[in-house]
C-alpha cells in the first residue's frame, strides 16, 4: 500500500492578470519507507509540488487530491487539523536552511515541539525534547555547536540543524527542497549520508532536486517537465 | 511556547523594539505627569476652597448679619457642625512706609475672631512665622531664618500675637492693633531665595496703615476710615490669589472702622439741636433720643461641618438654623437676601472650569499618545515585513494562524509592558521632584513654567494615586496592543509559500 499519493494534481498561479499553470495533473504515488527523487528544471514545478504535499498550500479547486496512509485527503482537512499535519507528519528541509536567526541552534531544532505540544505540553516534556533535540545534534555532528547561533555556522552544518529540526516530532515522512543546492560538494555528501541514514529508520523521503547525482542517491527518480511528471526509474 | 521564546528574543536582539518602548515610555509619563499635576492642580483647588472657607459660608456683604452671636450658638448646638466663625470682610488700602515713600497695594480686609476662625478653617497652621524644627524639603542649606534658634524666642512671640492678635497692653507701648497680612501681599515672591523663606524685608512688627470705606445698615457710604495696625505675622496657605491680596484684623476692629460694632440707635433723621435752657439761659446741643441698641454685624459667618457630614444636607440644616434664627430677629436679613453657599458653589465656576481644563488636557494628550499606537503599528508592519520568512517557517512547523497572530500581539503586549513600566518610573522620578526639577530649570535656564499668579498656587502641586497609575498603565499595554494588531493579523492571513519565498 503506498504512502502517499497524489493524483492529478494541478496548481496554477496567478500572476497580475494572467494565470500561470505550475502544475497539469501530476500523479505520483510513494511508498512507505521509499525516497523518491523528484528531479527537473529550474520553473518546472517540483517546489510547488511539494509544497503541495507538505500541506504547505492546496491544488487547484476540482484537481485531484493528495493522501497520506490513507486517511482524509489534504486538502479537505480543516485548517487546524492540517497544522497539526505539518506539525506531526511531515518535516521539512529548506534549501536555504530557514533558521530563525535570534535563536540558537538548539532552540530551533526544538521549535516544532513546542508548536506542537503547547505551553503546557511542552512545558510537561522539556526535558526529554531537550534531550532529544541534543541527541539529534550530537548524531549530526553538531554536539559542539548547540548554543551557537544559527549566523555562526557554514552552511553544511546550518543544513543538519534544518534536519534536526525536521526530526524533533520524529515525523514518518522529510520533504527535501533542494536540500544540497547550497552546499558545497563535501557537505552536500554528508547530509546525503544523513538522508540515508534517515532512510534506513524507515523514514520516507521525498527529495527535489535539479541534480542528478543527487537523485541517483534515491530508490526511484521522477522526472517532472512543465508540471507533468514522467515514470519513475528505480535503482 | 515559541511565542514566549521568541518574543523575548525579539523584544532583546533587535533596537526597533527597544525604540517602540522608549516612545510608550514618554508617552505614559507625559500622560501620567499631565493627569497628575492637573489632578493635583484641581484636589488643591477644592481643598484651599474648603479649608479657607470652611464648608458652609453665610454672607450678606456691606449690611451684615446682626445678632450673629446668636447664630453661631444656634449653629454650634446642631450636631452636624463642629464650628462656626463670624468675619467681616472689606476691601480697602494698606500702606506700608517705606523709604523714600510708601507702598500702598489693594487688599481683602477680613476682621476675624482667631480662635473659632481657626476651627473652623484651620488659620493658624497657616501662620508663617514661628519656630521651625526641621528644615523644609526645599531648604537644602537649612538657611530659613525660622530654624535659628538663637531667636526663638522671636518666632515664638511672633506666632503668639499671630495666633490671638492680641497683645499685653503696656504703658510704653501705644495699643496699636495687630494685623496679618498674606505672604505675597508686599509681591515679595521674587525676593524668596531656593529656600523658600523671605530673604528680607522682614515685615513683622512694622506698621501699616489700613484705610476702608463704612457703609451704614442701607448700604450707603460713610466717610472713609484710617487707622494703624502692627503687622503681627504673616501667613501663608499656599494659594497666591489669597496670600497676595488679603489680611486679617481683629473682628472688632474691623468692626469698629466699617461702623458694624454695637451702637445706640437713635431716630432716624434725627440730628443733634441746640436748646437754651429757659431758667439759666445757658445753650446746649441735644443729642436726639435714643430708641434702643444697634446690635454688632459681621457680613459673614463661615460654618464647618462634620468630617461625614454630606455637604448638601448641611446646607440645608444651616437654612433651616438660618430661618429659625431670622424669625427671633426681626433685624438679621431675611433669608432670601442671604446667601448660604457650600465651599463648592462658592468656588463652582473655577472648580468646574478646572475640572473642564482637565478633561481637555487629557483628552489632548491621550489623541497625542494615540501615536504611540500608529507607531507600534508602523514598527510592527516594518518588522513584521522583515520576519516575513520567519512567519513562513513557523507556518511550515505547524503553527496556526493564530498562533502566528498571538507572537505578534503578545510581542506588542510585551513592548507595551516594558514600555509602560519604564514610563510610570520615569513619571514617578517626575512628579515626585516636580518643584525642584522646576527650581532648577528656573536656574539653569531662566524658565518658570509655572506662575504662582496664573495658576493661584506657589508650589506646583501633584496627586498622583494608585487608581492613575493602573488606568495609564492599562491604556500604554492596550494601545500597544491595538497597534500590533493590524500587523498581528497580517502575519497570520500571510500564505506560508509565498512567506517562505519572500527575499
Amino acid at each position: 500500500m503506498p504512502a502517499i499519493v497524489a493524483e492529478n494534481i494541478s496548481k496554477t498561479f496567478r500572476l497580475g492578470r494572467v494565470d500561470v499553470p505550475v502544475l497539469r495533473g501530476a500523479s505520483v504515488e510513494v511508498a512507505e519507507g521509499e525516497w523518491l527523487a523528484i528531479l527537473g528544471s529550474s520553473g518546472s514545478g517540483k517546489s510547488t509540488l511539494l509544497h503541495l504535499m507538505g500541506g504547505l498550500d492546496r491544488p487547484d479547486r476540482g484537481s485531484g487530491s493528495i493522501t497520506y496512509f490513507d486517511d482524509r485527503p489534504l486538502d479537505r482537512m480543516p485548517v487546524r487539523t492540517l497544522d497539526a499535519f505539518r506539525n506531526k507528519t511531515v518535516g521539512f528541509v529548506f534549501q536555504f536552511y530557514h533558521l530563525l536567526p535570534e535563536l540558537s541552534v538548539v532552540e530551533n531544532v526544538l521549535l516544532g515541539a513546542m508548536i506542537g505540544r503547547g505551553r503546557l505540553g511542552y512545558a510537561a516534556a522539556r526535558r526529554s525534547m531537550v534531550e532529544r533535540a541534543e541527541g539529534l545534534l550530537d548524531g549530526l555532528g553538531l554536539a559542539d555547536r548547540r548554543r551557537a547561533r544559527p549566523i555562526t555556522l557554514s552552511g553544511g552544518e546550518r543544513q543538519r540543524v534544518a534536519v534536526a529540526r525536521a526530526l524533533i516530532n520524529d515525523p514518518p515522512v522529510i520533504l527535501a527542497d533542494e536540500p544540497t543546492g547550497n552546499l558545497d560538494r563535501a557537505n552536500g555528501d554528508s547530509l546525503l549520508e544523513s538522508f540515508s541514514a534517515l532512510h534506513g529508520d524507515g523514514r520516507t523521503l521525498i527529495m527535489v532536486t535539479h541534480d542528478d547525482a543527487v537523485a541517483a542517491r534515491a530508490d526511484r527518480v521522477v522526472s517532472m517537465y512543465d508540471g507533468r511528471l514522467s515514470a519513475g526509474s528505480g535503482r | 511556547m515559541y511565542q514566549a521564546l521568541l518574543t523575548r528574543r525579539y523584544l532583546t536582539r533587535k533596537i526597533m523594539p527597544l525604540l517602540a518602548a522608549a516612545a510608550v515610555m514618554l508617552c505614559v509619563a507625559m500622560e501620567l505627569i499631565v493627569w497628575s499635576v492637573m489632578g493635583g492642580f484641581l484636589e488643591e483647588l477644592i481643598d484651599s476652597g474648603r479649608s479657607l472657607i470652611g464648608d458652609i459660608e453665610i454672607s450678606r456683604s456691606q449690611v451684615g448679619i446682626a445678632h450673629y452671636e446668636d447664630l453661631l450658638l444656634r449653629l454650634e448646638a446642631d450636631e452636624l457642625i463642629v464650628a462656626a466663625s463670624p468675619t467681616v470682610e472689606a476691601f480697602g488700602l494698606i500702606s506700608l512706609d517705606i523709604a523714600g515713600g510708601s507702598r500702598v497695594t489693594e487688599c481683602l480686609i477680613k476682621g476675624i475672631d482667631p480662635e473659632s476662625f481657626d476651627r473652623v478653617t484651620g488659620y493658624r497652621q497657616t501662620l508663617y512665622w514661628k519656630p521651625l524644627d526641621e528644615p523644609l524639603p526645599t531648604d537644602t542649606f537649612a538657611a530659613d531664618p525660622r530654624l535659628d534658634e538663637t531667636r526663638a524666642d522671636l518666632w515664638e512671640a511672633l506666632q503668639f500675637f499671630g495666633e490671638s492678635l492680641e497683645r499685653p497692653e503696656r504703658a510704653d507701648v501705644p495699643p496699636v492693633p495687630l494685623a496679618v497680612l498674606g505672604i505675597e501681599v508686599f509681591s515679595k515672591r521674587d525676593l524668596r531665595d531656593p529656600g523658600g523663606f523671605v530673604q528680607d524685608d522682614f515685615l513683622t512688627q512694622r506698621a501699616i496703615t489700613v484705610n476702608v470705606l463704612p457703609t451704614d445698615t442701607t448700604g450707603g457710604i460713610l466717610e472713609p476710615i484710617a487707622r494703624r495696625f502692627v503687622i503681627a505675622n504673616e501667613f501663608s496657605s499656599g494659594v497666591y490669589e489669597i496670600d497676595s491680596s488679603t489680611m486679617y484684623v481683629p473682628l472688632g476692629q474691623l468692626q469698629d472702622m466699617l461702623k458694624m460694632d454695637e451702637a445706640e440707635r437713635v431716630e432716624r433723621g434725627g440730628t443733634p439741636t441746640l436748646v437754651v435752657d429757659p431758667e439759666t439761659g445757658e445753650e446746649r446741643f441735644e443729642l436726639p433720643q435714643t430708641i434702643g441698641i444697634e446690635p454688632a454685624r459681621a457680613t459673614t459667618v463661615l460654618v464647618r461641618g462634620r468630617d461625614d457630614a454630606d455637604l448638601e444636607t448641611l446646607r440645608r440644616r444651616v437654612r433651616m438654623i438660618y430661618e429659625d434664627f431670622s424669625l427671633e430677629h426681626p433685624e438679621a436679613p431675611r433669608p432670601e437676601f442671604v446667601s448660604i453657599l457650600t465651599w463648592e458653589d462658592r468656588n463652582a465656576t473655577l472648580i468646574g472650569a478646572i475640572r473642564k481644563e482637565t478633561a481637555l488636557v487629557m483628552f489632548i494628550f491621550g489623541v497625542i499618545s494615540l501615536t504611540s499606537v500608529f507607531l507600534v503599528l508602523a514598527i510592527f508592519w516594518s518588522m513584521v515585513s522583515e520576519r516575513t520568512k520567519d512567519v513562513g517557517v513557523l507556518r511550515a512547523l505547524g503553527a496556526s494562524r493564530s498562533g502566528v497572530a498571538w507572537l505578534w500581539i503578545r510581542y506588542g503586549l510585551a513592548i507595551g509592558a516594558v514600555g509602560t513600566t519604564l514610563g510610570i518610573g520615569l513619571a514617578l522620578l517626575v512628579i515626585s521632584n516636580i518643584n525642584a526639577i522646576h527650581d532648577w530649570l528656573g536656574r539653569a535656564l531662566g524658565l518658570q513654567i509655572w506662575d504662582p499668579a496664573v495658576y493661584y498656587f506657589t508650589r506646583i502641586p501633584e496627586d498622583l494615586d494608585a487608581a492613575k497609575v493602573v488606568i495609564v498603565a492599562a491604556a500604554g499595554v492596550l494601545s500597544c496592543m491595538l497597534g500590533a494588531v493590524i500587523p498581528a493579523v497580517r502575519a497570520a492571513r500571510m500564505d506560508p509559500v509565498r512567506a517562505l519565498r519572500f527575499e
